[in-house]
């Protein structure tokens, strides 16, 4: 006994159990309806299906790497950026801690809100939270594209 | 309204009504997969009229209460914009009927005239076959480029559309768009992304202005197009209409969204022959830079449809799974947004 429980109920890995349905729903069940509506229900269940499965098996590097890099982030910014405006200078220091969308989200409000404490600091300040943006985006985009 | 009555029963029951025709008949009744905020019926009805027999087309558009931008587009918005626009020279579906309340089918719908033609979707393998073709024959470019000359050249003030809302002069229309897509972000009760977050305060510290004004389909591009014949026969999905910036559909019209795997604009037609027979047509110049304004703004309202349609399958209140798909979109719209913004 023991394991995890998704691995015991099914026959394999969960993402791979997931792609298997996909398949099956896109290539026999979808094909064989004859209902229009019906039909596209199915073949968008295939779909969903293999997105689940994409994001379930990358979830856990994905959460690996984007700690790494919310860490890189906030140490280049403090290095760049010795005496940032208050608000930013609060948000990066939650985002340390804390790497969900909330916290990222203040980071952005806050450097535009700084727009014109940061002066020509702005666009290089901008540019390189962006960067750690696309990193977030290239994951998701893995498995959503 | 009858308690087990099937839908279509209900529909020939109130169509009966209607025409006080007690024998009135539907046939070739069929559900479409068309569209992400109604539900959308078509049907051949025929009744005993006088000494002889009428016949009519029907498309009924019923409102689930639980669809894609419920309450940004209802259906008594579009039947009095489909009757603002029923003498103009913009191909629209004639309409018939609405009815606001659930009485007759449970929710309130509307009914329009089915419009003789196909609607080929771009996104699909037939569907970018029938435009490829369509081009290389040559009349739906200018036909659908003629469309919209139409669109934009109504006078909207005599048509009785200002009921749509007339934004401020200036950057009244882009701001009203941003608080409007905006708005339905925060409806979702979803945390944004942080790319549409950064999205939202570029849009908000960039905002154009204009002071040309027309009627805007806001949507406009082959997929929302019934095609008869090579001819647009009409300009379908009136729900995201608005009065403001021309460039707003130009912008949609260019976008490298609204075309797969070529380069025609929206899959038909090429852009410098689009460019020169709108201006000509509408005497509005394309302005490139609001144009690519707008690009950004469509990412905006994209993730937002998005953000907003894979909700309403999270929290059950809808079960159609394409609005399920659709959240893994968001990540896709957010990634063109990304790269229009230089990163």
């Amino acid at each position: 006994m023991g394991g995890d429980c998704s691995e015991r109920a099914m026959t394999g890995p969960a993402p791979e159990l997931l792609r298997r349905l996909a398949t099956t729903m896109r290539e026999r069940i979808a094909p064989a309806v004859d209902e229009p509506f019906a039909r596209t229900q199915a073949f968008m269940a295939a779909v969903v299906l293999a997105k689940l499965a994409g994001q379930l098996a990358a979830a856990e590097p994905d959460a690996r790497a984007a700690d790494r890099e919310r860490e890189a982030l906030v140490t280049e910014l403090a290095t760049r950026l010795p005496s940032p405006p208050s608000e930013l200078d609060a948000a990066l220091r939650d985002l340390r801690d804390d790497g969900s969308d909330p916290a990222w989200n203040r980071v952005v409000l806050a450097i535009y809100a700084g727009r014109d404490a940061l002066g020509d600091r702005f666009d290089e300040v901008l540019a390189t939270v962006r960067l750690a943006l696309r990193a977030r985006l290239d994951r998701a985009l893995a498995y959503a594209s | 309204m009858t308690a087990g009555a099937s839908t279509e029963e209900l529909i020939r029951g109130y169509l009966a009504e209607r025409f006080g025709a007690a024998d009135l008949e539907l046939r070739d009744v069929q559900r479409i997969a068309v569209g992400w905020s109604h539900e959308t019926w078509l049907f051949d009805a025929s009744w005993t009229a006088g000494e002889g027999r009428a016949a009519q087309g029907f498309c009924l558009r019923r409102d689930p209460g639980n669809a894609l931008l419920r309450e940004m587009s209802d259906l008594g918005t579009q039947f009095a914009v489909l009757q603002a626009l029923e003498d103009t020279a913009v191909p629209t579906p004639r309409p018939f009927f609405y009815e606001p309340t659930p009485n007759a089918l449970g929710a309130p719908f509307l009914v329009m005239e089915k419009v003789t033609g196909t609607c080929p979707s771009p996104w699909g393998r037939e569907g970018r076959a029938f435009y490829q073709a369509a081009a290389e024959r040559g009349v739906l470019p200018t036909s659908f480029t003629d469309a919209l000359v139409a669109i934009h050249t109504v006078d909207w003030r005599a048509a009785g559309l200002d009921l749509l809302g007339v934004p401020e002069p200036g950057t009244g229309f882009a701001r009203r768009e941003i608080a409007k897509w905006r708005a339905l972000i925060e409806r979702t009760g979803v945390e944004p992304d942080p790319v549409l977050i950064d999205l939202i305060c570029w849009l908000e510290a960039n905002v154009p202005a204009t002071d040309q004004l027309v009627l805007v389909h806001g949507a406009y591009r082959t997929g929302n197009l019934l095609i008869d014949d090579d001819q647009v026969s009409a300009v379908l999905d009136w729900e995201t209409e608005v009065i403001g910036d021309p460039m707003y559909d130009v912008a949609y019209v260019l976008s490298e969204l609204n075309r797969e795997g070529t380069d025609l604009l929206s899959n038909i037609v090429e852009r410098n022959d689009f460019r020169r027979r709108y201006e000509a047509g509408t005497g509005i110049e394309i302005d490139d830079a609001r144009c690519d304004y707008y690009q950004l703004l469509y990412a905006m309202r994209s993730a937002a449809f998005w953000m907003s349609a894979s909700g309403l399958y999270a929290s059950g209140a809808n079960d159609d799974l394409r609005l399920a798909r659709t959240a893994w979109s968001i990540p896709v719209v957010l990634d063109n947004a990304a790269r229009l913004l230089g990163y």
